[in-house]
């Protein structure tokens, strides 16, 4: 019964990925900006939709320095890069990217709603766009330093930013790993309440803002569950867990928009290539968010299906947290490390 | 308990499907057309690369940030030279994402020498010519350009993107782009997971191939 549970829960999660997948194809198919491009450039054959991004994502990012060109001459070519920017934040959020993993997994490891993973999601992509403008505001405009300057301080800066996920991580792990341990203590009889409670102290303010009427042993345990009010949401505490978050996603900047801006600068359309940025972002944005929600309500249907069972039910959810906040330690010390090369930044 | 312990690891899998963590994938942020020249000695064996890489104009005017000139616009050689120094000082990490075998056998190149930079049209293009550790005189000699980790996209030349400078009479060149197909997903995808690293090796679906047999 439990594996098959488990089974057609994991079916549902990736069914559920590859109809996003699915839905993001054909809508983008439309191509909502102008006619349709034909014999693009870039075809690479690695087929499905992986290549298919890749294709419109370099497509759109390529327009960009045409588009900022011709904005020198028209005002209204702006109008085009912002359009071109937006489509290019979507498809480059498409991809797998540290964001995603990262909130989702903060999302999955602590009790967290929905709600807050949008605002998570958002906030840490309007904190990566800023962090760019910054970075070329400083480095480029003010300092007029080289473009090589420019890229080490990026590279400082992504290092220190998968340092920041992996002690994130770490830090979720010692957290998480108390209550799973708790858990797991508390299959068998005698020790249980000493262990749990203790743990439940730790976890309060997230659990109560959480509690809402999920038959949820932990809740039930500590004996009082409430709704969530807009102010614990974002009241004290709440929001200082929530800033580390969004800080560990959002200190990394994205060096396509670095590239956009410098040419912006050079162009004499600084403006423009920072409202581009923050266009940017926006995919990048609704993307983790949506992700970000799945996460939730996979964590919600897995905490339903589990809570049938009495004591194992804990343990589960426990096992479910501890495991996410292990994927962000992982996470980052695979950035910090070098075993997930792909979003390194080549300086020429 | 044990009930409980063996769910837990499909959970955790839906939890990592959602997460999205795992394999992530690169996009190119630097596109350079390239031109090439293999260069051969009087006896017909191979002394080495000679690259001419043109950027593309977002990366072009990027790298041009903060340099000074004494004409707004107009970049001389001279001018230039600081940043074809950091540029090949920087491809170095990245064995100038040129990789060659003779007769199946990896080829080791020596630093650059010759390089320079060049702007016009408002794109940079770097010249500059690796010179074989030892010359060699394969039977067939296998040059592949492109970033592993795919930042840069590399496409050779529409027009005449491979001259062979020198070489013997009789030797037949081959080239495949990474648009041709020949380069299937599916057999690099299980050799990249093979390789162990998921995808250390991703850019190889972009490789720019280029083969040379000679009698």
């Amino acid at each position: 019964m439990g594996f098959a549970r488990t089974l057609v829960l994991g079916v549902v999660a990736a069914a559920v990925m590859l109809m996003l997948d699915g839905a993001v194809h054909v809508l983008m198919a439309q191509n909502p900006f102008g006619g349709p491009r034909p014999g693009s450039a870039i075809e690479p054959q690695i087929g499905g939709i992986v290549g298919w991004i890749l294709a419109r994502q370099s497509e759109f990012y390529r327009e960009i320095s045409g588009t900022i060109r011709a904005a020198k001459s028209d005002g209204s070519a702006v109008w085009t890069l912002l359009a071109i920017s937006f489509a290019y934040g979507i498809f480059h959020a498409a991809g797998p990217g540290h964001g995603k993993a990262v909130i989702s997994s903060y999302l999955v490891a602590n009790q967290e709603t929905a709600r807050r993973g949008i605002v998570l999601s958002f906030a840490s992509a309007l904190m990566q766009s800023l962090v760019a403008v910054v970075i070329v505001a400083i480095c480029a405009w003010l300092l007029n330093a080289t473009a090589g300057t420019m890229c080490n301080a990026e590279k400082v800066i992504e290092i220190a930013s998968y340092a920041l996920i992996a002690a994130f991580g770490a830090r979720l792990v010692w957290t998480k790993g108390g209550g799973f341990i708790g858990a797991l203590q508390a299959e068998r009889p005698a020790p249980v309440m000493a262990t749990v409670t203790h743990r439940h102290h730790h976890d309060h303010s997230r659990d109560h803002r959480h509690g809402d009427g999920h038959d949820h042993v932990h809740d039930e345990h500590c004996g009082r569950s409430h709704g969530p009010t807009p102010s614990e949401l974002a009241g004290p505490g709440g929001w200082q867990r929530g800033l580390a978050a969004i800080f560990t996603v959002g200190v990394r900047p994205c060096s396509g928009a670095i590239l956009v801006l410098v040419f912006a600068l050079a162009q004499g359309l600084f403006w423009a290539g920072i409202a581009a940025t923050f266009v940017m972002g926006l995919g990048p944005a609704i993307t983790v968010a949506t992700i970000a929600v799945i996460a939730v309500s996979a964590k919600d249907i897995a905490r339903r299906l589990s809570s049938a069972s009495e004591g194992s039910g804990t343990l589960i959810m426990r096992g479910i947290e501890f495991g996410a906040a292990g994927l962000v330690l992982l996470f980052g010390a695979g950035l910090l490390f070098g075993y997930i090369a792909a979003e390194r930044v080549t300086c020429l | 308990m044990s009930i409980a312990l063996r769910r837990l690891p499909g959970l955790l899998l839906v939890a990592l499907l959602v997460a999205g963590g795992g394999v992530a994938e690169a996009h190119p942020h630097v596109w350079i057309t390239a031109v090439s020249e293999l260069l051969y000695a009087p006896d017909g064996s191979i002394t080495g690369v000679r690259h001419a890489w043109t950027f593309d104009d977002m990366f072009s005017t990027y790298a041009l940030q903060g340099i000074e000139t004494k004409t707004k616009g107009v970049y001389s050689r001279e001018e230039l030279a600081p940043l074809a120094q950091t540029n090949v000082e920087s491809l170095h990490e990245f064995a100038f994402f040129t990789f060659a075998r003779a007769d199946g056998k990896k080829q080791k190149f020596n630093e650059p020498v010759d390089y320079y930079l060049e702007y016009k049209d408002t794109a940079l293009t770097l010249h500059f010519t690796l010179p074989l550790k030892a010359p060699v005189k394969p039977k067939q000699l296998v040059l592949e350009v492109f970033d592993p980790a795919f930042f840069i996209d590399f496409k050779l030349a529409e027009k005449d993107p491979v001259r062979l400078v020198g070489a013997p009479e009789g030797c037949q060149m081959k080239i495949q782009r990474p648009s041709d197909g020949s380069a299937s997903a599916q057999a690099l995808n299980e050799q990249t997971f093979a390789d162990g690293g998921a995808n250390a090796n991703y850019g190889a679906m972009f490789a720019n191939k280029i083969t040379v047999d000679c009698p």
